[in-house]
C-alpha cells in the first residue's frame, strides 16, 4: 500500500494559458449577458444560439488577450495579474497579440457568416471599444476610467438581442445602460480593496485619486441610478410581474449592501468584508438579473 | 395568465425616472467635489468634467425615447420590443 500523496499542482501548458488568455471566469458572466438576451428578444433557434455563444466567447477572449498584451507593463507590478502568461515569461508578447488578434477575427466571420452582420458589426465594436478607448485611452488617464469603459462590457446584450431580431431598438439600449451603470459600483467595490496594487502600477482608480469616501458614496448614488433604471423597462411592457420582483430583491440587495459600506466607513468601521462581498454578490445580482428577464417573457407572468 | 402590476405604468416610470435623475445628480455632485479635491490641471478638469457630461446627454435622451414609449404603451400601440416576439 502506498502513502497518500497530495495533489500535484497542475503544470502550467499551452492550452491553460492560451485559455487563461481569454479570462474564461469573466466571458461566463459576459455569456450570460449575450444569451439571456436572446430569450427576451424572441425565440431564438439552437444554432443562432450556438454560434452567437461561439462568437461572443472568442470575441470577448480576443479583447482579453489583447488587453493583456497592452497592459504586460503594469501586470507584473499586480499580485493578481503577475501569474498570467506575458508576466510569467510564459509566452512571448507578440504571440499573445497575434492570439488576440486571431479569434477576434474568427469571431467576426463566424458572426456574420452564420449569425448576421450586425451582430458581428456589434461584437466588433465592442473589442475595439475595450481594446482602445478602455485600455489604450481612459484605463491609465483618468478615475472615470471603468464609467466610460464600462460601455465595453455593456456590449454583449446588444449582440445577443441583434443575434435575434436584427436590429438594436429602446428594450435592448436598456440592457446596455443596465450594464452600463452597474459597472461602476462593481469595479469600485474591487478598487477599494486593491488599491495598492493599482496604487503600485499607476493606474489612477476612483479610490487612489478621489480617495475611499468619494469613491463609495459615488458607488451608492450609482446603485441608486441602477435600481431605478433597471425598473423603466417595465413602464413600456418590455417587462412584467416577475422581472419587476427580480429588480425588487436584487436590487434591494445590492443597494443595501453598498449602503453598509457607506454607513460603516463614515463610521470609521472595518469596511473590507462588506466591500468583498458587495463585489462578490454584484457578480450574482447580473447574472439573476439577466436570468429573470428571460423567465419573465417566457413566463408570461404581468 | 396575467398578474396586473401593482402600480399604473406611467406611475412607475415618474418613480423610477425620480431615482434616475436624484442619483445622475448626486453623482455630479460628487464629481465635481473629488475634481476640486483632486490636484489636477484646469484642462484636465475640463476632460474630466466632459467624460461627466456624455453619459447624462445619453440617460436624457433615453428617458425622453422612455416617455414616448410609455405614451404609446399607454394607448395600446405596441412597441417595437413587443413586436419581436
Amino acid at each position: 500500500m502506498t502513502a497518500p500523496t497530495a495533489a500535484p499542482a497542475r503544470e502550467p501548458s499551452l492550452a491553460r494559458d492560451l485559455i487563461a488568455l481569454t479570462k474564461p471566469r469573466i466571458i461566463s458572466l459576459l455569456l450570460v449577458t449575450t444569451l439571456a438576451p436572446m430569450f427576451v428578444a424572441g425565440s431564438p433557434s439552437w444554432a443562432t444560439i450556438l454560434w452567437t455563444g461561439i462568437g461572443g466567447y472568442l470575441m470577448a477572449g480576443g479583447a482579453n488577450a489583447v488587453n493583456m498584451y497592452l497592459d504586460r507593463d503594469i501586470d507584473d507590478l499586480m499580485a493578481r495579474t503577475k501569474l498570467r502568461p506575458i508576466p510569467s515569461g510564459r509566452m512571448t508578447p507578440r504571440a499573445v497579440l497575434a492570439f488576440g488578434i486571431a479569434i477576434a477575427t474568427a469571431a467576426t466571420w463566424m458572426l456574420a457568416h452564420f449569425v448576421n452582420v450586425l451582430t458581428a458589426a456589434l461584437a466588433l465594436a465592442g473589442f475595439y471599444f475595450y481594446v482602445f478607448v478602455y485600455t489604450r485611452w481612459l484605463k491609465r488617464t483618468t478615475p472615470q476610467n471603468i464609467v466610460l469603459g464600462g460601455a465595453a462590457g455593456a456590449f454583449p446584450p446588444l449582440v445577443g438581442w441583434a443575434a435575434v431580431t436584427g436590429r438594436v431598438d429602446l428594450a435592448s439600449i436598456y440592457l446596455f445602460l443596465i450594464i452600463f451603470y452597474w459597472t461602476p459600483p462593481h469595479f469600485w467595490a474591487l478598487a477599494l480593496l486593491k488599491q495598492r496594487d493599482y496604487g503600485r502600477a499607476g493606474v489612477p482608480m476612483a479610490p487612489n485619486v478621489w480617495g475611499e469616501q468619494e469613491t463609495i458614496d459615488q458607488m451608492f448614488w450609482y446603485t441608486v441610478l441602477l435600481f431605478g433604471l433597471s425598473m423603466l423597462p417595465v413602464t413600456f411592457g418590455v417587462f412584467g410581474l416577475v422581472y419587476q420582483v427580480a429588480v425588487l430583491v436584487l436590487g434591494g440587495l445590492l443597494l443595501w449592501g453598498v449602503w453598509r459600506i457607506r454607513v460603516r466607513s463614515a463610521a470609521g468601521a472595518e469596511w473590507t468584508a462588506v466591500a468583498w462581498w458587495v463585489y462578490k454578490y454584484s457578480l450574482l445580482y447580473l447574472a439573476l438579473l439577466f436570468a429573470a428577464m428571460a423567465a419573465d417573457r417566457h413566463l408570461g407572468v404581468g | 395568465m396575467s398578474l396586473p402590476l401593482p402600480l399604473p405604468l406611467p406611475s412607475l416610470f415618474w418613480i423610477a425616472t425620480a431615482l434616475v435623475v436624484i442619483g445622475q445628480m448626486m453623482i455630479l455632485r460628487s464629481t465635481v467635489r473629488a475634481m476640486r479635491g483632486a490636484s489636477s490641471e484646469r484642462a484636465q478638469r475640463g476632460i474630466e468634467w466632459s467624460y461627466a457630461i456624455v453619459p447624462v446627454i445619453a440617460l436624457a435622451l433615453v428617458l425622453v425615447a422612455t416617455w414616448r414609449a410609455v405614451e404609446r404603451h399607454d394607448a395600446g400601440v405596441p412597441v417595437s420590443s413587443e413586436t419581436t416576439t
